[in-house]
């Protein structure tokens, strides 16, 4: 298959190759590339792809891929490249009369303007003679120099790998702009930003056609960007204030109601319900395509599910206040227990291998305590096979996004319900909340 | 709330487990208001198999919305048939009103197109 290089960003590493497996599947684009030989710290990957329809069409969605770019050569010094690129001059021809631009970038190490006109004109032995495009050329070629290891105060003198080629395509990096939540008209003070809800609508798979379900929907922000790929949505939360507005930040702007002219989503955001995920009154069996979430980890937004505490007064729901069954009243809310975080993604991981389709995917984050965490911590079900796990870091703690993919249907009996577990008796996430605050809550959180 | 939403709740309250009687909720004092939206026929045929039709079509023929009693033979090729289901799902919205269970005759509200569907403590 023809070579590539993808060109990625330098933000949320870990991310990076998750996201583009994800792009694959969404689109529908088989890709190969060397995982074992990957360069974890470099922005450039190559990768072989059909054709370069299929290469724009692999990272048009991607959130961590700038570019993609047809591979002309590649070396540690210039002489190298062009070398590679000579090979094949057949391929020059049809630029030769065509519009064009140079991009030289570098990683690692700044190069001056003088620098990439020096670059550029060593490559006039292609012969183009067709016009300097700034806007819009027919032909975009790439430089990039990877000196590996940026923010050294000493930076390396040989690049470590020098790039060239075509560009055939670029990601979605403006959606970022987009969504930026400072822009947006309602949210509250733990709405995620706008990078990782993109790059978690396409970790979900979303488009036209599927249906998603945010159980902990808080302001909304995956309803927004899984819509803004064609997916409809819908979400839940034990808190009706969040969902409506009438609590947390900008309050009386009608709340994720608001958003949704903003980003043009209206028709696709189907509803949201005020209800404890606990104790969910969806219908039986598989109702979601993708299940995409952010639990809450009791730090900033407590965790909260219906219930009391034993030995606590007693039920006071059926007390009649002024006539009146006190449940029955406008203001009447039930009490809440706090929702250790363990139980939270277990319970999580049973409702989707219940209420996704085979081939669904779950995509939620797990907050746990860096240097507790193994592998093993991360849940598993019968149903649900891992397809990634991705770590943001925060110095003490870290979050972790998970990708799972419901691979079986559910146990049609209630019996079998239970069947999340982590292969650890004590996962690093369990009371994750207690561990926060107990070691180290005095460091920046979140 | 939209039709479709409707569709996929059942009431949760404990003790009420008749399958029959759980699904659908009925609405009660449904204030209607139709907003108009881009139809999206690969969504709606998605969306066929793991809609429970006998409970929709009931649901909105008591709304006064029409929908045909069984779904035709080839329904991604029925223009009408799709309209008629993108106007019931898609673009009629519950804005005020409630639900109420048959079996055991819990009363869901329903303020500004949000259902409150929290269970009191007796209930869970």
């Amino acid at each position: 298959m023809p070579k590539f290089i993808v060109y990625l960003a330098q933000y949320h590493q870990d991310f990076r190759l998750a996201e583009l497996d994800s792009l694959a599947r969404l689109e529908g684009v088989a890709i190969a590339y060397d995982r074992a030989g990957v360069v974890e710290d470099s922005p450039l990957l190559e990768v072989e792809v059909g054709s370069a329809e299929e290469a724009a069409r692999l990272v048009r969605r991607g959130i961590l891929v700038r570019s993609i770019v047809e591979y002309w050569g590649s070396g540690a010094t210039y002489d190298e490249v062009f070398a590679e690129v000579k090979q094949r001059p057949e391929r020059w021809a049809e630029y030769a009369q065509k519009s064009f631009k140079f991009t030289v970038d570098s990683f690692g190490r700044t190069l001056s303007q003088d620098d990439k006109v020096a670059v550029i004109e060593s490559f006039s032995f292609l012969g183009f003679q067709g016009p300097i495009r700034m806007r819009d050329p027919e032909a975009e070629f790439f430089v990039c120099e990877d000196y590996g290891e940026s923010g050294r105060s000493q930076p390396n003198e040989r690049p470590r790998r020098i790039w060239f080629g075509r560009v055939v395509g670029r990601g979605s990096r403006d959606l970022i702009d987009v969504f930026d939540v400072k822009k947006r008209r309602y949210l509250g003070n733990t709405t995620m930003d706008a990078e990782l809800s993109l790059v978690m609508a396409n970790q979900a798979l979303a488009r036209t056609g599927s249906l998603v379900y945010d159980p902990f929907v808080g302001t909304g922000s995956f309803l927004l960007t899984c819509a803004h790929f064609g997916a409809c949505t819908v979400g839940s939360d034990i808190d009706g204030r969040q969902i409506r507005g009438t609590a947390g930040f900008r309050r009386g702007v009608d709340g994720i109601q608001a958003n949704l002219a903003q980003y043009r989503v209206a028709d696709r955001v189907l509803d949201t319900v005020v209800f404890d995920v606990c104790r969910n009154p969806w219908r039986p069996g598989p109702l979601f395509d993708a299940i995409v979430t952010d639990p809450p980890y009791g730090v900033r937004a407590g965790a909260k599910r219906l219930g009391r505490k034993a030995g606590a007064l007693p039920e006071r729901s059926l007390r009649v206040v002024d006539g009146v069954a006190n449940h029955l009243r406008a203001d009447y809310y039930p009490p809440t227990v706090p929702y250790e975080m363990s139980d939270v993604i277990r319970d999580l991981l049973d409702l989707a291998a219940e209420k996704l389709v085979v081939g669904g995917s779950l995509v939620y984050w797990l907050p746990t305590v860096a240097d507790e965490y193994e592998p093993e911590d991360v849940p598993g079900h019968p149903a649900l096979r891992l397809v990634a796990n991705s770590e943001q870091p925060f110095g003490a703690w870290s979050r972790r996004l998970i990708t799972m993919e419901k691979i079986a249907p559910a146990a049609a009996t209630a019996a079998d319900s239970r069947l999340a577990a982590s292969a650890s008796p004590a996962p690093a996430h369990q009371n994750f909340r207690d561990k926060y605050f107990a070691s180290f809550g005095r460091a920046t959180a979140e | 709330m939209r039709l479709i939403t409707h569709n996929m709740l059942k009431c949760h309250v404990k003790n009420c487990t008749d399958p029959d009687k759980q699904f659908p909720l009925r609405f009660k004092d449904a204030k209607l208001e139709q907003i108009e939206a881009e139809r999206n026929d690969e969504f709606l045929v998605r969306m066929l198999p793991r809609i429970e039709w006998a409970a929709l079509a009931t649901t909105a023929n008591e709304l006064g919305i029409e929908l045909p009693k069984e779904v035709p033979a080839n329904p991604a090729d029925d223009d009408a048939f799709l309209q008629g289901l993108h106007t019931a799902i898609m673009e009629m919205h519950v804005k005020e009103g409630s639900m109420l269970c048959k079996g055991c005759g819990h009363e869901y509200k329903i303020a500004k197109g949000i259902p409150n569907m929290l269970l009191a403590e007796h209930e869970i």
